[in-house]
Formats: structure tokens, sequence, C-alpha cells
């Protein structure tokens, strides 16, 4: 049966990552996901709003999430800022009465009403539900690529509200990938952040976050890392452009979305997968990819 | 360790004048702070926290300031340094939604003019144009995709007028 989803795409993806769109529309396309346009939508505010005004943050993901209840979807996002926005709103407003009270004054000057019936689910959870199909759909085996995966904390944590995975050994998107024949290898810090929430008050810190997960993923023998957020992935595929260990020896990884992965996996249109997109370079990886 | 943010450097020689039980009482108000005074300073939540080696004071620490009632714990580093992670939070031992009441308290420190440039001008940029990060059409067309989806703008103004958010301190204007 074909899922409908209004998709949230938030801002980040639309600034950075058009890759990121146009290979999570290809994978849903092959799957029968039906993707339906968010008319009207705000931007999440992410943590950078919840950090400032929290009165202002649950306003704003109360608006997109009433405005979808209002045409009776629920939401998908393929963005882990958006999906911890909306899923963390739901649940305030879900536990707080008087939170609820406020934010439902405020929107009935905008004619809507959170009632709170919307489903918020991330794009790799609507994709686990279907893992069945995904492993009948693979034409081009993997084999052989070593994934270091990074879940993203939003994804999983904290996870009374994430609603996803096991927060201390999260293994569903680990599964999709290694559907493809590649490996989902360990590494020591596979949970920890990806620094770039950071990037806002200290670009400094942010950085010294990032070079420890990329020496953690090397240790481990990754060929690349692969996110499923757009602000992990800006660490993975923007700052670390140029980073080198304390040898000087280079830190950059080939850094894709699982929607890539498990596009050429698929045997999806390679322009729509825009691999052009990824700025580290992917030689290291575009023979198992299949690129040359 | 790190100079980029946070008066408060270090408790050594410091000496605070007053346990204010009225600020443990406020940070309990926040979203999550219910449990705050659960705290025993077990650290399990700075044994996970991925700047903890990183800042001038970690979180256990400012679990015990907020449990003293030590406003000056909107001076330190953790405040801004947290990434957000939900690390702490999903393994308190008691239960103690850390990561939300540190949000809070960014909110407090906010308020206060205490905060890192650059929420100063997200705050500006979200109000004016309904979104932190502004689209980029590059290679759209070759990806198939269609134009890049409008966010609203008027409504997002219209609710932060009505939740005063920039008016959270005095001084502040539009």
């Amino acid at each position: 049966m074909t899922q409908s989803y209004e998709v949230f795409l938030g801002c980040s993806i639309p600034n950075r990552f058009n890759n990121y769109e146009s290979s999570m529309r290809a994978v849903a396309e092959a799957l029968d996901i039906e993707l339906l346009d968010f008319d009207g939508a705000s931007c999440c505010g992410t943590v950078v709003l919840k950090s400032i005004d929290e009165t202002s943050w649950l306003a704003l993901s109360g608006r997109n999430i009433a405005l979808a209840g209002s045409r009776g979807h629920d939401i998908v996002t393929p963005c882990n800022g958006c999906f911890s926005s909306l899923k963390d709103v739901d649940h305030v407003l879900h536990s707080h009465e008087e939170h609820r009270r406020q934010v439902n004054a405020t929107l009935k000057k905008l004619g809507l009403e959170f009632s709170g019936d919307v489903k918020i689910r991330h794009f790799v959870e609507v994709l686990y539900d279907l893992k069945d199909q995904i492993e009948d759909k693979i034409v081009h085996r993997l084999d052989g690529l070593k994934i270091a995966f990074h879940p993203g904390c939003h994804l999983i944590r904290p996870s009374p509200v994430a609603e996803f995975d096991d927060p201390e050994l999260p293994r569903k998107v680990d599964e999709l990938l290694e559907l493809t024949g590649a490996q989902s290898v360990p590494w020591g810090l596979k949970l920890r952040c990806c620094g770039s929430p950071l990037l806002i008050s200290s670009e400094e810190v942010a950085t010294s976050i990032l070079k420890e997960k990329m020496e953690s993923a090397r240790e481990a023998g990754a060929d690349c890392v692969v996110t499923n957020c757009p602000a992990c992935h800006t660490q993975f595929d923007v700052q670390v452009l140029g980073m080198k260990d304390d040898e000087g020896v280079s830190l950059e990884l080939p850094a894709l979305f699982v929607t890539q992965i498990l596009g050429v996996a698929m045997g999806l249109d390679r322009e729509r997968l825009g691999f052009d997109l990824n700025r580290v370079s992917l030689a290291p990886v575009a023979e198992k990819l299949g690129l040359q | 360790m790190t100079e980029t943010w946070g008066q408060l450097k270090s408790f050594e020689g410091k000496e605070f004048s007053t346990l204010d039980k009225n600020f443990t009482r406020e940070a309990s108000k926040l979203i999550g702070g219910q449990d705050l005074t659960a705290c025993f300073q077990c650290a399990k939540c700075s044994a996970g926290c991925p700047v903890s080696d990183k800042v001038n004071v970690q979180v256990h620490e400012l679990m015990r300031m907020l449990v003293f009632g030590l406003k000056e714990v909107l001076d330190t580093d953790m405040v801004w340094l947290c990434t957000t992670c939900y690390t702490c939070q999903e393994r308190c031992p008691q239960g103690i939604d850390i990561t939300d009441i540190i949000f809070g308290l960014k909110n407090m420190a906010f308020k206060e003019g205490k905060t890192p440039q650059g929420y100063i001008v997200s705050r500006k940029g979200l109000y004016d144009t309904g979104k932190l990060y502004e689209p980029t059409d590059w290679e759209r067309e070759d990806l198939g995709l269609g134009d890049v989806p409008e966010l609203d703008v008027e409504d997002t103004q219209k609710m932060f007028k009505d939740t005063g958010l920039m008016k959270l301190k005095e001084g502040d204007e539009e």
C-alpha cells in the first residue's frame, strides 16, 4: 500500500544539500512512498530557536504540525534537526497542558489548532518499514564497502521523544545499509555528537569534536561516513575539508547520505543521486559504488 | 580550557555569597526541570559528555550549582557549549532531563544578554526571513528538482509578535 506524507524539508537541506533531497525523492519514488508538498511550512527553528526562547519554538513547530493536521496528513522529514524539533514540540504539547493552551491561543489567531494526532516520522524510519521491499530491489551490490554510519543524536535521543531505535546500540539504519552488501563497521565514537550545533557558538570546539570523530572512523577502517542529517553532513562533508591529524595526514573521508547509498544499490538514476555535489572527493569509493 | 565563552572560568578561590533557593525553584519550573533536585552527583553525565574535556565547568558541576541555587551558573561555558546531544539525559540514573534543563538555562542567559553573537544574528534572520538558512538553486534543475519550496514569513512574524521573540529583554528592538 502506498504510504503518503507531507515532506518537511526544512531550510538546511535546500541551503546546502540538494543531492539529499533529490536522492530521497528518487528512493521514495522507487518504493512508492508519496511525498506531498508541505504548503505554508515555516522553519522548524531547531535547537537554535529552542535555545533562545522555548515559547516561540513551541509555537513555530506547533504551527507546522497543526498545518499538516488541518489537511489530514502525517509528516515525514529527512533532517534530524527538523525531526527533533517537531517530535520534541509534539511531546511537550502532549505532556504539558499549560504549554498546549498557550500555543493554541497563538495558533487560534491563525485559524489553526494543535490537536495532537499527526504522526511525525524521519525518512529513514519509513524506509525501515519497507526493509523487505528494499532488499528485493538491490541490483548493484556494494560488497566490501566499509561504512562508518553516523545516526546523529536527534534521530535516537532522547529516546522517549525520538521513539525510533535503541539509544545506546542503534541498529535499524545499519541494517538498511547492510542490505546492500556493505558493512556498517563498529567505531568507538559512533554515538558521539558531530559537533555541528556548536558552529554557531564556537567553531573551535565544533572542529575539535569533528576531529575526534574522523580519527575514530579512520581507526575503524571505514571507507566512508554515511549520515541521514544535513547538519551532521555539514561537518563530515564541508567543515572537514582540509582537516589533518597531528601528523599532517588528511582526515577527510568520502561522506554520503543514506539515500545515496541505497539509491545506487537499487540501481536508480545516477544523476538524481547527485554525487557531483558531494564536496569531499568520492574517488576512494568510486569503484565500489560503480561510479566510474 | 576554551576561551570562547563564559565569565566563570574556575571554582578555584571563588566565593559565592548567596545560595538562592528561589533560583533553584525557578530552574525546577523549566521544561524538564521537575526532578532537578534528585541529582546525587554521580557525574555519569560528565562521563559521556562530548565537551567535558573542552569546558571549564562540566555538566555535573552545572547541576550542583543549580541545586545550590547559584545563579552564576549562567556565566559558565557549559551552558552555551552544550551540543544538545542528549547523552547525559539519556543516561541519567535519576531520570533528570538534563539537556532540557540546559536549554532553559540558555533561555535565561539570552534574556540577560549573555549569549554568543551567532544567536542574536540567527534570531533576527529567523524573524526577518522566516528561515535560518537561505536556499540555493545549485544544480536543482540537473537533479530533476522543482523550485525551492517557499517558507512562510507572514504567519511566522505574527506568531513571534505574539510570543515576544524580539523583545525578550529590555532594550530589544524589532
